[in-house]
């Protein structure tokens, strides 16, 4: 008697909806008005590699040691560097990392011995070519520069 | 003239293609069908084929540590976690116990994480839309914690041999205690909208049925084979990283049909609360494990498996005493529980093709490497 | 202390198979000088397993218990090698004792389950390829691994027979290496293309190869590089 008042009075599709309605609160409205509110990600967060700064002395703090290269699974990191006679030590001239071809799995941040490379919070990385995607050494300093949007 | 024999039932080959939405990845299932019932299946697989064991023979150990993330790329963490007990197996050093109680948070998120999007994809599969949205706001949850830990919310790398390369944030435990208290009545949730739904229970009672005995044939392992009931799983019977210390049950159901293997599932997603709940009290304090700055383990090959959310997932890794491993065979669950889908459609029909693949839990990734 | 049923285990195992001891699989710490006193097995000192370099070939240690002595009854000469490494155990064993082996195992030591099945090419070997069956017993909790090596060109028979779960797996098998099993119901690739030519893992097959045939003719792209 009781499954037939279940069946005929669709109990069990009463319950279920109204879970669906409980959740229809506006307050968990969880829409991002993206380009205008960018998505906060973690301080960890593996995105755009950048080669760091010196900020005293305006300096590039890579020593050209190469672990990075050696490190990537892609071999897509290329470090030249020349030998300055004055101080005896190398000098970086030319750093290409190829971000279309990168999976971002921070090896080469964690190989890195002075902190010099570091995979930042910048993810819009998108290019209107095959080439912009291989970053140089000036496209990595500065990082990729999104638009920013006012809403 | 119309001909009285075409009104005969005949063999009917239905292509269900690599491009499905229900097929969960590029799967190509071809169907011979009598009329709306299933005579038998033929699976075509490789569409995801990357070469992933091919690729491990030219990189060293720790290069192709982000690559096992990409074959179940679900559930990453716990493909990390089985590669890197693999190597350190060869190598004879074990991680540090904070590391194996960090890697065990880590996994069972995982599997929580790895059980919600099956049960959104499944219900989705069946016809119920709103699971998925509520199963990923969860997972959404554990994505922001794994972002935290690591910098990646899918493809978390999250491992290293020898143990973690990141140490735990500040708040990693509030943020894993406040996910364990906010998901438990969240799957209560999820059971009041299905567990007693007429519909959900017509559509998977009796549907897909592989009993103890032929899972064991088929190999197949993971909840299928618990819910045909055998009481296994790799945490309780060959525990790995500090499995052994924790408390939880292993559940179970009687006729491994569909409708069971959603109540292990959901019953496993509790388990897991309960695992993450003791690991989150007793992390330790300690190193979290350094790798050895040359990974060179001694000639020989070990085959060392763990208790993916999908299955056993085992890694045979031959090593010549070199830089770069000279074989890695990755066991994948999802591969050979694929295989179970001959005998478990037989007789059913179309649509039940739909709910057996969903039920089966496999990834593309992880069938084609 | 998982060392002390070891030696007695090592040199009482051939005369008393009923010892009903569990087979010492479980730590290698120290491996016992014990070496066994039975006269049948050659003791597994750098055996049968050398790497494709001249680097020290696999650290193996000789393994001993009462399913090793009823192996050894059952199959004599056919197996040569019991071994353990690492603490898993392994036999070797001659191409044709494989599939009764497996199915003793299954039938007579409760082995019911196949783990997994695969291959590892040796190129520079005579017996090129390592054909590695890995076994577990849900009754006794235990892996083993049952490895032989095979020719180029040898057909070594299926265990579809007695393991359906190996369909699937030999057939990846073949698809990767190029090794026909005799008598599988469907031996055809899985994973790559039926028209594919040349067997991926093989050692002879270079990472940035490819079917170019293949590719431009399905794909109509010049190459998939």
């Amino acid at each position: 008697m009781k499954k037939f008042f279940r069946a005929v009075f669709f109990v069990d599709l009463i319950q279920g909806l109204w879970v669906t309605f409980r959740n229809q609160n506006p307050k968990y409205i969880y829409t991002e008005q993206y380009p205008a509110e960018r998505p906060k990600v973690a301080e960890r967060y593996r995105g755009a590699p950048r080669l760091n700064i010196n900020p005293e002395n305006g300096e590039t703090l890579c020593i050209a040691c190469n672990l990075c290269a050696l490190a990537c699974p892609e071999n897509l990191i290329v470090v030249t560097s020349e030998r300055n006679e004055a101080t005896r030590r190398k000098e970086l001239t030319t750093f290409t990392y190829d971000t279309s071809r990168c999976m971002f799995c921070g090896l080469c941040e964690d190989a890195c011995p002075v902190d010099a490379l570091e995979l930042t919070q910048d993810f819009e990385l998108a290019s209107y070519t095959r080439e912009g995607a291989i970053w140089d050494r000036q496209m990595l300093e500065e990082g990729p520069k999104p638009t920013q949007y006012k809403c | 003239m119309a001909d009285a024999t075409f009104l005969d039932s005949t063999e009917l080959v239905l292509n269900m293609g690599p491009q499905h939405p229900s097929t969960h990845g590029v799967l190509r299932v071809i169907l011979k069908l009598d009329g709306e019932k299933v005579l038998g299946t033929d699976c075509v697989i490789g569409y995801l084929h990357r070469g992933v064991e091919k690729i491990a023979e030219n990189r060293t150990y720790q290069q192709f540590n982000p690559y096992v993330d990409r074959m179940d790329y679900v559930a990453a963490v716990s493909n990390g976690l089985g590669y890197c007990l693999a190597v350190e197996k060869l190598l004879n050093v074990e991680a540090p116990p904070r590391a194996q109680v960090t890697r065990v948070i880590l996994t069972e998120l995982n599997r929580i994480a790895s059980h919600l999007l099956w049960l959104g994809t499944h219900a989705l599969d069946i016809g119920a839309i709103t699971p998925v949205f509520y199963c990923f706001r969860e997972r959404e949850e554990i994505l922001k914690i794994f972002e935290n830990y690591c910098g990646a919310r899918l493809t978390t790398h999250a491992f290293r041999i020898g143990g973690l390369q990141y140490e735990l944030y500040d708040g990693f435990e509030e943020q894993c205690k406040a996910f364990c208290d906010m998901f438990l009545p969240k799957v209560d949730e999820y059971e009041e909208l299905l567990t007693s739904n007429r519909i959900w229970v017509s559509r998977l009672k009796g549907v897909g049925i592989l009993n103890a005995e032929e899972c064991k044939e088929y190999g197949v392992t993971g909840p299928v084979l618990r819910a045909a009931g055998v009481k296994w799983d790799l945490r309780k019977a060959q525990p790995y990283s500090g499995y052994e210390q924790y408390d939880f049950d292993i559940p179970t159901a009687q006729n491994g049909d569909t409708y069971d293997r959603y109540s292990v599932r959901m019953q496993e997603m509790r388990q897991s609360v309960r695992i993450i709940r003791q690991a989150v009290d007793k992390i330790p304090s300690g190193p979290i494990g350094k790798t050895p700055k040359v990974v060179k383990p001694a000639t020989g090959e070990v085959y060392v498996s763990i208790e993916a959310p999908k299955g056993e997932l085992g890694y045979f890794i031959v090593s010549d005493n070199s830089t770069q491993p000279y074989r890695v065979r990755v066991r994948p669950p999802s591969f050979i529980n694929l295989q179970a889908l001959d005998r478990m459609v037989r007789g059913g029909l179309v649509a039940d093709v739909v709910a057996i693949i969903g039920t089966l839990d496999i990834v593309l990734g992880e069938v084609d490497r | 202390m998982p060392d002390d049923p070891k030696p007695e285990g090592a040199s009482a195992g051939p005369d008393k198979p009923a010892d009903g001891e569990k087979p010492p699989a479980a730590k290698p710490a120290a491996p016992p000088a014990a070496k066994p006193a039975a006269p049948a097995a050659k003791p597994a000192a750098p055996a049968a397993h050398a790497a494709p370099k001249p680097p020290a070939p696999m650290a193996t240690t000789p393994w001993e218990s009462d399913l090793t002595a009823s192996l050894k009854e059952q199959f004599g000469d056919g197996i040569t090698e019991f071994s353990t490494y690492l603490g898993q155990n392994f036999l070797v064993a001659k191409p044709a004792a494989v599939i009764p082996i497996i199915e003793f195992l299954k039938l007579e030591q409760d082995f019911d389950y196949l783990v997994d099945l695969t291959a590892v090419d040796y190129p520079k070997r005579a017996e090129r390829f390592d054909l590695i069956y890995i076994l577990y017993s849900f009754a006794r909790n235990e892996r083993i691994r049952v490895k032989t090596m095979i020719a180029e060109g040898a057909r070594p028979g299926t265990v579809c027979g007695v393991h359906l779960t190996a369909n699937w797996l030999e057939r990846e098998v073949f698809d990767m290496f190029g090794i026909q099993f005799e008598g599988h119901p469907d031996m055809r690739r899985i994973l790559l293309p039926e028209e594919w030519e040349g067997h991926p893992l093989r050692k002879d097959y270079s990472i940035l190869q490819q079917d170019q045939r293949w590719v431009q003719e399905n794909l109509g792209i010049e190459s998939g590089q």
